[in-house]
């Protein structure tokens, strides 16, 4: 190779090094690179109510999602479903370690999904979208390793996401991934079934008075927390839980049943608790809880 | 320039191995057509008529993967490393590397793009744009989830360059001629950038920073690889086919040193009014429109060879692809120089206006180049005369008017769009007032794959076919052809 050939060839190369360097590099030195990347656990720090809420909701599929955060003094039901994993605790610390990994399955998921190429998570300082939309981010709130890779996202056929976390309730957020036009008429958004599992629950009828006065149907029946795999087992459970009631619920009792349901499995869960938090967490907010 | 050989049953054939090209010409049909077949399916979403709303695998947003990176890694690709096989040899006088190992690429290709479709269908892809083959990490982790392909990708990569970049050291001892000036740097700057963009954002670079690397891999993928080998073949065949000389070799080469100098600086235009450093995004805008003036020269450069010539566009399909690509060309390069300002931003970002842009680059003119370059090369491949040049009109007009109708569509889509969110419109009369817009992009959609479909059924009447190509016909000149 000649010396010209040389040089062009070094010249085509600093075209790319010159570009890395002033586009890639320098806004890394002068931003993200000053402060430590945050961890996903230190994100997880403050777990939030909405979470907590999720394990009420649907105890069954929370504890074995997330092991962690079943504590085996309060929920003596649930800690036996789970009694052999050894990432069990009983401490708030056991809280948080299993907000951790739920905000990174979501996340995972949330890519899987590709939901990143229907929603953005960044708000411009233009066009209304902090009206619409919430405060604009700065770097240092997206310095964490929840956004690595970056889900910055390039179009909005919905809404950004970034300020998602508290808008909505998680029974919303599970209603709306089941099929979004039964929150959202008119929404184009994919339903998400397979995040769905069969199962057996305990149901409540409502009297014959109730549905009266309310003006509902006589057969109209209300969930109880749990979706369980057998009938057998969830037989089991509703005697355990007719037994705990007090006697002057027997006509209550009278009206239990079990029943075919179906309600979110631990992905649903775990996609839920990330759009939950997404907007909550800042370095500010961190540093004060601390 | 050195005259280009003609194609003629003796003349080159030792030189080129026509078979790869085949191979190549055939796998990027195949990419092509499943291609558009997911883009159609997953238009019908938003009619809400998807049909598949209950399988997991093949739910909207991970078909919604598939359609462009077969695209990219699939057609494209395959397009343009078919097309290379039969211009580089000629270009340099000599064979590629190793014809064997063109056997050996040519398998991990596919291998890895049929890995990559199944990856992405059982949502394993990555969280890049323009990148989602799958890392096989799980994000940001080394937690293996599936075949890391995108290392399969790199090593095909490397591959390629050695097997192109061989025959052209070898020649350098003459003047190297502009088309492999773009095609040599192609090779190295598509490894680099596929590092960069699939490594660095997913291991090192969070957020905003991660954001303006990102920008700079989607950026680059096009501007450092599609295009070097786009313009570097169309420097090629529109003096071949024209036979005649290119107007302007200076000319070619400022096109190509600006575009070197000027295109790897945009990346950040894609993530403007963010929190990324203003200097930065300035940067990026400037020299966005500095493309502008680059595209200019290369473009007037094509008319110029042209000139005094317009009836090879009646008379020349291939001619007609090609310049129809050039114009839609200057087209988004102007489209570019507008909308990467702040003020039109503003308004058309996160909307329907950026895949109206994304498609007249890569279908209009990308894909019609690589189209009208199988057009002109697939009798003399084959040998066999063509089974209905009116076929292969109907695949002109369909996918042309078809892109056109797209691209207007779409970008007023956005426009509507934008203008409504920044009036605070609620999100649901949004979807209803775009509802429209998306219904004209699946009846041109429906037009484009229509006719791929006619070409694809052209093509393989014409290798099935017995009239032999009579290859006197290379010696005429488009005018009498
Ligand atoms: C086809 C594009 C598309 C995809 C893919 C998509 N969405 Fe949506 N999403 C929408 C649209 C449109 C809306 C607005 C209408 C509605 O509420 O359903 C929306 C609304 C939402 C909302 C409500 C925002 C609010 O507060 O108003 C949430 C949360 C959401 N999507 C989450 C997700 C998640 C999580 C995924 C991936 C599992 C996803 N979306 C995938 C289009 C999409």
């Amino acid at each position: 190779m000649d010396r010209l050939n040389n040089i062009l060839l070094w010249a085509g190369l600093g075209c790319f090094a010159l570009s890395f360097l002033l586009s890639g590099l320098y806004p890394y030195l002068i931003t993200d690179g000053k402060t430590p990347e945050a961890s996903i656990r230190e994100l997880a720090e403050d777990v939030s109510s909405d979470f907590r809420l999720l394990k009420e909701a649907y105890p069954i599929d929370f504890a074995r999602a997330f092991p962690e955060g079943v504590n085996a003094l309060t929920d003596p039901e649930l800690a036996t479903i789970a009694a052999d994993d050894p990432r069990r605790g009983q401490s708030e610390d056991a809280w948080k370690n299993a907000y951790a990994r739920a905000l990174r399955d979501g996340r995972d998921l949330y890519i899987a999904e590709a939901c990143w190429h229907c929603h953005s998570q960044y708000v411009r300082p233009v066009g209304n979208e902090v009206e619409r939309f919430g405060p604009v981010r700065t770097t240092a709130e997206d310095n964490n390793a929840l956004q690595r890779p970056v889900l910055w996202g390039t179009r909005r056929v919905g809404p950004d996401l970034t300020h998602e976390g508290g808008k909505r309730s998680n029974d919303w957020h599970i209603a709306h991934l089941r099929n979004p036009r039964s929150t959202s008429p008119d929404s184009v958004m994919p339903a998400y079934t397979w995040y769905f599992r069969r199962g057996f629950q305990i149901r409540r009828g409502v009297s014959s008075e109730t549905a009266e006065r309310e003006g509902i149907p006589a057969d109209q029946s209300y969930p109880y927390p749990g979706l369980y795999d057998t009938k057998a087992e969830a037989e089991v459970a509703l005697e355990k839980l007719k037994s705990s009631l007090s006697s002057n619920l027997e006509e209550e009792a009278e009206r239990m049943f079990v029943a075919e349901g179906s309600g979110p499995d631990g992905d649903a869960l775990a996609l839920v608790a990330y759009l939950q938090w997404l907007g909550t967490w800042s370095p500010k907010t961190a540093e004060a809880s601390k | 320039m050195n005259s280009i050989p003609l194609e003629s049953p003796e003349g080159t054939s030792n030189l080129v191995s026509k078979r790869l090209v085949l191979w190549h010409f055939v796998a990027a049909m195949f990419f092509l057509l499943t291609a558009m077949g997911w883009g159609f399916l997953i238009s019908l979403q938003f009619f809400n008529l998807y049909p598949f709303d209950d399988i997991s695998w093949l739910s909207y947003g991970r078909v919604r993967l598939l359609h462009t990176n077969e695209i990219a890694y699939g057609f494209l690709v395959n397009g343009f490393l078919g097309c290379l096989y039969y211009a580089i040899p000629r270009l340099t006088g000599r064979t590629v590397l190793n014809e064997k190992l063109g056997y050996l690429i040519f398998l991990v290709w596919q291998v890895t793009m049929v890995l990559t479709s199944i990856g992405q269908l059982l949502g394993k892809g990555q969280a890049v744009e323009w990148g989602e083959t799958p890392t096989g990490f799980r994000p940001g982790s080394f937690d293996l989830n599936f075949v890391p392909v995108d290392a399969l990708i790199a090593v095909g990569a490397l591959l390629v360059a050695f097997q192109f970049l061989t025959p052209i050291a070898k020649s350098l001892h003459k003047r190297m001629y502009v088309s492999l000036w773009y095609m040599s740097a192609g090779f190295v700057w598509l490894i680099l950038t596929y590092l960069m963009g699939n490594i660095l954002a997913e291991w090192t670079l969070p957020g905003s920073s991660g954001a303006a690397t990102v920008g700079l891999f989607i950026h680059d993928l096009v501007g450092l690889f599609v295009t070097p080998m786009g313009w570097g073949l169309m420097y090629f065949f529109v003096p071949t086919i024209l036979r005649r000389p290119i107007w302007s070799h200076a000319l070619s080469v400022i096109g190509f040193w600006a575009l070197a100098f000027f295109y790897p600086l945009n990346g950040v235009h894609h993530f403007l009014l963010s929190s990324i450093p203003m200097s930065v995004q300035y940067g990026a805008v400037i020299s966005t429109i500095a493309v502008e003036i680059v595209v200019t020269t290369v473009v007037v450069n094509f008319f110029g060879t042209m000139w005094g010539h317009g009836y090879a566009l009646r008379k020349s399909l291939p001619i007609r692809w090609f310049y129809t690509g050039m114009i839609l060309y200057f087209v988004t390069c102007l489209q570019c120089a507008f909308q990467t300002t702040l003020t039109v931003q503003e308004i058309i970002h996160f909307t329907d206006w950026v895949p109206g842009h994304a498609h007249l680059v890569m279908l209009g003119v990308f894909s019609f180049w690589i189209l009208g370059i199988m057009t002109w090369l697939w009798p003399r491949l084959t040998g066999r005369e063509w089974y209905s040049r009116r076929l292969l009109g109907w695949h002109y007009w369909l996918s042309a008017i078809g892109v056109v109708i797209m691209f207007l569509d779409l970008l007023s889509a956005g426009l509507v769009h934008g203008f409504m969110a920044k009036a605070l419109v609620p999100w649901r009369d949004i979807i209803m007032a775009l509802k429209p817009f998306w219904g004209i992009r699946i009846f041109a959609g429906g037009m484009i794959i229509t006719g791929q479909a006619l070409f694809a059924w052209n093509l393989l009447q014409t290798a099935r076919g017995s009239r032999a190509y009579d290859y006197r016909m290379d010696l005429l000149t488009p005018e009498a052809a």
